[in-house]
């Protein structure tokens, strides 16, 4: 009986575990581009509540836009990189980031709407 | 192999299992998102008043010209999140946590109500419950016209594969809700067409007016629009939500406070709002107006001596009292012989007692029901005749007559909340 119930115990446990919990992309309005900190202050909502947060940029992270391959309008999406510097404040964005601690740390950040 | 040994391996591999099945299917997120959301997050819910009667032209839908301008907007803007093809694959959608809607899911479309729709490509993921549920899609109303919004939503339409106009008698499915409503709710009075003639209607008033109103025809008494068009969604709404007042008829003999229609302010505000929906999808008028007005109501004025004198007199003027009577008892000379659009006898209100004014006995219902009459009944509309301050003055009027039925009726302080009053 003991064995039946620690078994059930480690499924639990695995149950409740945190892999992959960081894996879900922060979507947000940029609100503050910070290149000496390179962070980016992004405006998010989530549960009816809408708050800040600061996604710190590491040295090897990706941020790119989604351009025409051809003429303006016409022919499929192609990826084009983007430096820090090109980001502005109220694009939406969405951000692919991991924990460090207490820091959210983007690896990927992905523009989604320019205005 | 023992059985401890045995139990810890079936622990293991059911452990195992867990991750590996989960492993795809990652938990929500701590900033935004939740997992359910990526396929349950644009629940159609009913469009808010201040859009839903943003309803799109019939015609718009399969508008060459107008799917062609659709186009040429959706793939510069919208198609890098939803997809050159409509089915929410755009490249930059798929790393939204909320990810944006296939619209080639014909059922899901269907489902779609026009001023929902259009409420949500003018004011995005801003506003709630997409707000909270994270997503980023924007707000367009800033930067489209209405034209182009149709437009855009015309171009999206053809995705689903449907070729005829997108609305409700096309897509019964986007009203059931508030057709099952209606079912429980409504139909006894007004019946399974909406045209008035519920089984139970009739009881309430036999052979006289007030009847159950047909949804079907041109004739709403409660609007806040002008005379002879229908009313606004708020004006359905807020008749739904309070009812209607009346002396009421045989059934209710006695009942303190009876209302000729309930009030339904204890249904949850949803629903109210799909009730009023299929309720609307009854008429093809509202689809075929273009533009609503609805009657601005000034702030009062104080209700000076002065102001009911000028009141007083333009209750004379205006042959009120032909009708309701120089007391305001509704015993004018004309009372006897007043039928309404049907053909049934219909008594002029008793202006004394404000508590049982069918369109409401607040100082603004009252200006609302001087400026926009009440169609279908010898009420008629004022707008013409009436400046916006002389419809003050005979507000006040009307609603002090209720203090001078009580004062003659030997009562020396005003009449309580719910029973009138000039206050």
């Amino acid at each position: 009986m003991r064995a039946v119930l620690a078994g059930l115990g480690v499924g639990l446990i695995s149950l409740g575990s945190p892999v992959a919990a960081d894996e879900a992309p922060i979507a947000g309005t940029v609100k503050a581009v910070d290149m000496a900190a390179r962070t980016l202050t992004l405006r998010t909502s989530a549960g009816g509540k809408t708050r800040e947060v600061v996604v710190h940029l590491g040295p090897g992270v990706r941020i790119v836009r989604f351009v025409r391959a051809g003429e303006p309008g016409k022919g499929g999406f192609v990826e084009q990189p983007l430096a820090l510097t090109d980001l502005r404040a109220g694009w939406v964005v969405s951000v692919e980031a991991r924990h460090e601690g207490h820091r959210e740390v983007a690896e990927r950040v992905t523009v989604v709407i320019e205005r | 192999m023992s059985p401890h040994v045995r139990v810890a391996l079936v622990a293991a591999t059911s452990a195992l299992a867990m991750l590996v099945l989960w492993g795809p299917s990652p938990p929500s997120s701590r900033a935004n998102g939740e997992r359910d959301e990526e396929t349950g997050g644009h629940a159609h819910v009913p469009a808010p008043l201040e859009y839903a009667d943003a309803h799109v032209p019939p015609s718009v839908w399969t508008d060459p010209a107008m799917i062609a301008r659709g186009r040429e907007i959706y793939t510069a803007r919208c198609a890098v999140c939803h997809g050159d093809s409509g089915d929410g694959r755009g490249p930059a959608g798929q790393a939204l946590p909320l990810k944006p809607p296939d619209f080639r899911d014909r059922a899901g479309v269907a489902e779609m109500r026009d001023n929902y729709w259009f409420w949500r490509v003018s004011e995005g993921g801003q506003v709630e419950p997409f707000k909270g549920r994270g997503s980023a899609m924007p707000p367009w109303k800033g930067e489209l016209s209405v034209e182009d919004r149709w437009a855009v939503m015309a171009y999206q339409h053809t995705f689903s594969g449907h070729d005829g106009p997108h609305v409700p008698w096309e897509h019964p499915e986007s009203v059931a809700v508030g057709r099952d409503i209606y079912a429980m709710a409504c139909l006894a009075c007004h019946g399974a067409d909406g045209r008035g003639d519920g089984s139970v209607g009739p009881m309430l008033s036999p052979r006289r007016a007030p009847q159950p109103r047909d949804f079907t025809g041109a004739e709403f008494k409660f609007r806040s629009t002008p005379s002879g068009q229908l009313p606004t969604t708020a004006d359905l709404f807020r008749t739904v939500t309070e009812g209607i007042r009346s002396p009421g008829g045989p059934m209710t003999i006695g009942l303190h406070g009876h209302r000729i229609m309930p009030a339904f302010r204890h249904m949850p505000e949803e629903q109210r709002l799909e009730v009023v929906e299929y309720v609307k999808s009854l008429n093809r008028g509202f689809w075929d107006r273009t533009g609503v007005r609805s009657v601005v109501v000034p702030p009062p004025p104080p209700a000076t001596a002065e102001r009911l004198a000028r009141g007083r007199q333009l209750y004379a003027d205006a042959e009120c009292l032909a009708c309701h009577g120089a007391g305001g008892r509704g015993d004018g000379p004309s009372a006897p012989t007043l039928r309404d659009s049907r053909g049934l006898p219909i008594a002029a209100t008793d202006l004394t007692r404000p508590e049982r004014f069918k369109n409401g006995r607040r100082p603004d219902d009252v200006y609302r029901t001087l400026m926009t009459g009440l169609a279908g009944t010898p009420m008629p509309s004022y707008a013409d005749a009436l400046d916006p301050d002389q419809a003050w003055d005979l507000v006040h009027f009307v609603l002090s007559l209720s203090d001078a039925r009580r004062a003659a009726d030997g009562h020396t302080t005003p009449a309580p909340p719910g029973e009138g009053g000039s206050r």
